[in-house]
């Protein structure tokens, strides 16, 4: 979908809302501008001007009712211009809503590759900031625009209907306004752009120094980024000098051309009403010539205004452009509709060539069969891409050529959903969400009692570590804090605990863990393997030496494979990879 | 290091930098604001000049401003009433110009000052900051610290700059307004007097709750943002479990609670506008109702009898109180937040780092055996009165030997780390390094000798070149290379096509952990150190390479004296002096086959990461 079609079905669901706001500002600005009018009769029922000069004549029933009428207008437009602002909020609200779930909904949707290309915070951004920029932009497009065009409008007709000849005299000053403000509005917002630029810079540069700051003491780097920072402060300052300089132009520019304004017609005005009496077709009376000073002031405000709104609508359009490029990606492929027979006991890999960048072959003619209840080990130096085989298992990414069968079912073939249901992994990056512990471990199942999870957590030697927190199971954690990396890692294999996978993928590696939850870990992964068939990254020599077959990866490619004594026997990578480790 | 940074630096130091900006900057927008008060009594007189039969009806402000605007001559000889007009027309004119151009010479004092005053304030705040240590910036936030430096320093250069473009004009133009109209006709004077209070009212409570209220926005955004971030990081397992709808669901609760809080916001904000514009259109009213009363009662003012032209002038004053009101509440906000920010700076300004150091520098050699470091009883604690993080560690290490430190998190390995390089100072006991308290040595000195690789291995934007010369800035290609090759990095650098150009993102981003921790561990050799440390340096390297490393380094390096720290036996075990840590005390010391005989826990260890191994 286009950028046009996305907007329109965005904004098509809240039109009930829009026809609301623009009956109500319409009634709102009508209401409000019709005071300066009614002020100028006013003026006129007070005394008029006789032979040139003013005669004072009260008509009091007149005033009255005048200035009645005015009562009853202020009280409508009080009410119509907050209905107005309310319900713009409650639109862009609503918009807003829906764009953040749609962008929440197609991650859920995009295959693992698109997250795995791009920054998390360039996708958090999407999610956080640029909606923000979305609803900033939509309310003052309504805000500022749709009322500052149309209070130009309505300020137009009211001056014919006043007076028709200074009406047309204000309709020749205004591109005045309307150049003074357009000039002042993209000049100075070309240098707050930059401006922000450099802060953003700053920010970074203090950022990176900020959070490691020992490092940078011991490498004795203090003096040099110190100069760094102040260089870079220094061109903040010259362009910021320049940017709040030309901001600081809207208002005395403003007040400027107000100023002439005012004057032009002020002098114009006493000048017809001098004449009105020789050439009547002047018209030009004392109240209306206080309405034209008000409504000069009420008709070059919005220019301002509406030329402010260009900043944040381009901010705007750029996010969204951002959104809609995000939403229009493609999503995950899942065309699978055969069913599995019941849980799945064999894997076979047939000839399976990967890879992640067209041309670099990661994994090349791969052909191995796993069978029910196998222990598999895959061992080799980092970086040789044993996450990749996992990745393939589990279908986050699909091979170039050849396929996996499960139970001789074609992988591609099966849902995704079901297929991964008869796995369980624990991965070395734990993943915890903000949540309890509770709900930490039940996400394997939901649906799941207590008692089970408890009892998975048992199994997975968690539960002695949770009994200890304040809270229990209730504990609230987070993915930065609440946890050590160990006992992180012992609730994930609660998880596949809870879950009771027919294939369990284990990574062991456990960096960052003292002694004894290490031994708690490795315990709890025996546990979890038994009777299983297994797919490991091992780093334990007791899972190597147990495992029936091991895969040696190099440089991606499975370079040996048999059992321990086996590859022992060859004296190859595989042996040069033990007897350096446990010399 | 830094000395010529005042000790007493804070942010009125800055500040009266500028001092002749506060008093120029608004003395030239006193002209353009007094011209903006004079305005309309200029047009009233030219109306009462036009239109009043009664020479002796006009009031004496009129009657003055009418003899100054003969002095500009007749115009249109025969009618005195268009000459009078268009004169005073090309004087107002002529004010506005002259007031735009004073105007613009206070806007560019005042953008000339504030950011002059916001740059002095973040150099000195960044500078401050490097100087304080890592427990001092912990304890007030690391998201703190970057917000003082870059946020609130700004905060103060914005309330420099409307100090000097506001700060004076708008309440000049209020009292002033107010002043005249009090003058012209003090009925309505009273009115303008009463509605000032209650705008400003109005527009501070509606501020108020609103900005509470952004607040708790704030915080269900900081909820969506977590929410959105834990999906991504766990995008695997959330697939795995297949869990997406569940997910959508949680987030979308989220996002309903995000926007029933956000609507209550516009719902406040929406008041502001309707109900100042109630007042202001009541004044309106007012000032006419009350004007047309005066005038039929004849009431007179400095003499003359009330004219039309006054509720003119009258409204155009209402207008004037009304715009610069707005403007004074949003200078209000603007100085509210500005000296909160103020506050915060000299909080930060007012902290000094709790390590400080003697200016005269030893520089020591000593010969190779001889002890290098000599740690007697020392103990420590971060806070008075607080837990030891280290207790009663006593040791000596020889030049050119290799010391292992083994032990679990929270054991105190890089509290101990920390004391080699003097990022902090021990509570108890002497720490002598080359026969000499630790204290005694700068800390330029001691950084040039010792070189430490952190657990965290950190990377800085830059190329591989520049992070290499950070270490030694002086460093040739020649040089990088060989602590490359030596940190076992060369086998991924040299496939760069750029080579040591190749870019290197914030924090390392573009480098796998392993990567990262070699290139850190290269970038350490590059100096050439006396004292290597290598603090859990090599956690994510294999356990080949990991070996392959550390055996580069002992024949690339043979006279230096190598610290390190690891969890795993295998790292450390062929060390001359092995300390085994826990709860901050030494449980054993000794090397391998001693421990392995002696220590219960280090033997535990051994045997569960070599499980069957030997």
């Amino acid at each position: 979908m286009t950028m046009k079609e996305y907007l329109l079905r965005y904004v098509g669901k809240q039109k009930h809302l829009i026809l609301l706001s623009l009956v109500s500002v319409f009634v709102f600005l009508l209401a409000n501008l019709s005071l300066p009018k009614l002020v100028g009769l006013s003026l006129d029922a007070i005394g008029s001007i006789v032979d040139g000069r003013f005669l004072l004549a009260i008509d009091f029933p007149l005033l009255t009712i005048y200035l009645s009428v005015g009562l009853v207008l202020a009280v409508l437009g009080v009410i119509f211009d907050f209905i107005f602002e309310y319900t713009i909020g409650i639109m862009t609200q609503r918009i807003v809503k829906e764009i953040r779930d749609d962008v929440f909904a197609k991650i859920c949707a995009v295959p693992i590759k698109s997250i795995d290309e791009r920054k998390h915070g360039d996708l958090l951004q999407l999610e956080i900031q640029d909606v923000e920029n979305i609803a900033n932009g939509l309310f003052s497009v309504f805000k500022q625009l749709v009322q500052g065009v149309l209070s130009i409008l309505i300020t137009i007709v009211l001056m014919f209907t006043v007076n028709w000849i200074l009406a047309l005299g204000i309709i020749v000053l205004s591109p005045l306004s309307l150049f003074v403000s357009k000039f002042v509005a993209s000049f100075s917002h070309r240098h707050f752009k930059s401006q922000s630029a450099l802060m953003s810079d700053l920010n970074a540069l203090s950022l990176e120094s900020i959070s490691n700051l020992e490092t940078l003491k011991a490498l004795q780097y203090e003096e040099r980024s110190h100069q760094d920072f102040c260089a870079r402060d220094e061109k903040l300052r010259e362009e910021g000098r320049i940017a709040q300089f030309s901001a600081s132009w809207t208002n005395p520019t403003t007040r400027f051309v107000n100023n002439t304004i005012y004057c032009v017609i002020g002098i114009a005005g006493i000048v017809m009403i001098l004449y009105t009496a020789s050439y009547p077709i002047l018209g030009m009376t004392m109240g209306n010539l206080t309405s034209f000073l008000s409504y000069t002031n009420e008709y070059t405000k919005p220019f301002n205004e509406i030329s402010s709104v260009a900043a944040e609508f381009e901010t705007a359009q750029f996010s969204f452009r951002r959104i809609v490029s995000f939403l229009n990606g493609q999503d995950d492929v899942d065309e699978g509709k055969e069913s599995l027979n019941g849980p799945v006991e064999d894997i076979v890999f047939e000839d399976v060539t990967f890879s992640y960048e067209e041309g670099q072959h990661l994994i090349e003619h791969f052909s191995q069969e796993i069978k029910k209840g196998q222990k598999v080990a895959i061992v080799g130096p980092t970086g040789a891409g044993k996450t990749t085989l996992i990745n393939l298992l589990m279908r986050f990414y699909d091979p170039v050529s050849g396929l996996i069968r499960f139970d001789g079912i074609d992988g591609r073939s099966v849902p995704k959903k079901d297929l991964r249901g008869n796995f369980g992994m624990v991965l070395q990056d734990t993943w915890i969400f903000s949540g309890t512990i509770m709900e930490n471990v039940r996400y394997a199942r939901p649906g799941s009692t207590d008692e089970e999870v408890i009892e998975a957590c048992k199994e997975a030697h968690a539960d002695n570590f949770i009994r200890t927190l304040p809270h229990g199971y209730e504990t609230v954690v987070s993915a930065k804090s609440g946890l050590s990396e160990g006992e992180r890692q012992l609730l994930t294999i609660a998880r596949v605990m809870l879950a009771k996978p027919q294939v369990v993928i284990l990574d062991e590696a456990t960096s960052n863990v003292d002694t004894r939850t290490e031994k708690l870990i490795t315990d709890a992964f025996d546990k979890v393997m038994e009777g299983k068939t297994s797919i490991v990254i091992a780093h334990r020599l007791s899972t190597i030496r147990e495992a029936d077959l091991i895969l040696v990866l190099k440089d991606g490619n499975v370079i040996e494979k048999g059992n321990h004594t086996e590859l022992m026997h060859r004296h190859g990578f595989y042996y040069d990879l033990y007897t350096s480790q446990f010399r | 290091m830094l000395e010529y940074f005042a000790m007493n630096y804070k942010v009125s130091t800055a500040l009266k930098k500028n001092v002749w900006a506060y008093i120029v900057g608004p003395s030239f927008k006193i002209i353009e604001a007094v011209f903006d008060l004079l305005i309309p009594l200029f047009m009233k007189a030219v109306i009462d000049l036009s239109f009043t039969s009664d020479p002796n009806a006009i009031d004496p402000i009129s009657k003055a401003l009418g003899n100054f605007i003969s002095l500009f001559g007749t115009w249109v000889p025969g009618n005195p009433s268009l000459s009078h007009a268009l004169v005073g027309g090309f004087i107002i004119l002529l004010m506005g110009i002259v007031g735009l151009a004073t105007t613009m010479v206070c806007q560019y004092i005042a953008a000339v000052a504030a950011t002059r005053t916001g740059t002095d304030l973040r150099d000195a705040l960044y500078r401050k900051i490097l100087s304080l240590d890592k427990k001092t910036v912990e304890k007030i936030g690391q998201g703190k610290c970057l917000t003082i430096l870059n946020s609130d320093s700004y905060q103060v250069q914005q309330g420099v700059l409307f100090f000097i473009r506001l700060g004076i004009r708008a309440p000049f133009i209020i009292l002033g307004s107010l002043v005249f109209s009090f003058v012209l006709d003090w009925h309505i004077g009273l009115v303008f007097l009463g509605i000032v209070p209650i705008i400003l009212f109005i527009v501070f409570n509606v501020m108020r709750k609103a900005s509470r209220q952004y607040l708790v926005i704030q915080s269900k955004l900081d909820h969506l943002s977590t929410q959105a971030s834990d999906n991504l990081d766990g995008a695997r397992v959330v697939r795995a479990f297949s869990t997406m709808d569940f997910e959508k669901g949680k987030f979308a609760n989220s996002t309903a609670d995000y926007q029933k809080e956000a609507i209550h916001v516009s719902k406040i904000n929406a008041l502001i506008n309707p109900l100042t514009f109630a007042i202001v259109s009541l004044a309106t009213i007012l000032v006419v109702l009350i004007g047309g009363f005066d005038m039929s009662n004849g009431v007179s003012f400095l003499g003359a009898t009330l004219q039309p032209s006054t509720i003119i002038t009258l409204v155009s004053y209402l207008s004037q109180i009304f715009q610069t009101l707005v403007l004074l509440t949003n200078l209000v906000t603007i100085f509210t937040k500005s000296i909160v920010s103020w506050k915060r700076c000299d909080e930060l300004f007012s902290l000094s780092p709790s390590v400080q150091e003697r200016k005269d520098a030893k520089v020591l050699t000593i010969a190779k055996g001889e002890k290098l470091f000599d740690f007697q009883n020392v103990s420590l604690s971060y806070e008075e009165g607080a837990n030891k993080a280290l207790s009663d560690i006593d040791f000596s290490l020889g030049k050119g030997q290799t010391l292992g430190i083994i032990g679990g998190t929270g054991s105190g390995k890089t509290t101990l780390v920390r004391l080699f390089e003097r990022l902090i100072d021990a509570t108890e006991g002497e720490i002598l390094y080359k026969g000499e308290d630790i204290r005694n040595y700068s800390l330029e000195a001691l950084h040039r000798e010792i070189a430490l690789v952190p657990q965290k291995s950190v990377l800085f934007k830059g190329t591989i070149r520049s992070n290499m010369q950070m270490a030694n800035p002086s460093a040739t290609d020649s040089d990088i290379a060989l602590a490359l090759k030596c940190a076992c990095a060369s086998e991924f650098v040299d496939k760069y096509d750029d080579g040591y150009d190749h870019e290197v993102e914030e924090g390392g981003k573009n480098f796998s952990g392993g990567q990262r921790q070699r290139l850190c561990i290269a970038r350490s050799l590059i100096r050439n150190p006396e004292v290597l440390i290598l603090d859990d340096a090599t956690s994510a390297l294999d356990l080949l390479t990991d070996r392959t490393v550390r055996e580069n380094i002992r024949s690339t390096l043979p006279d230096c004296t190598k610290i390190l720290i690891s969890q795993r036996v295998s790292t450390i075990k062929d060390s001359d002096l092995i300390l085994v840590l826990e709860g901050g005390k030494i449980v054993a010391k000794g090397d391998h086959e001693t421990l392995l005989r002696t220590c219960d826990v280090y033997l535990e260890t051994y045997q569960s990461q070599m499980q069957k191994g030997e």
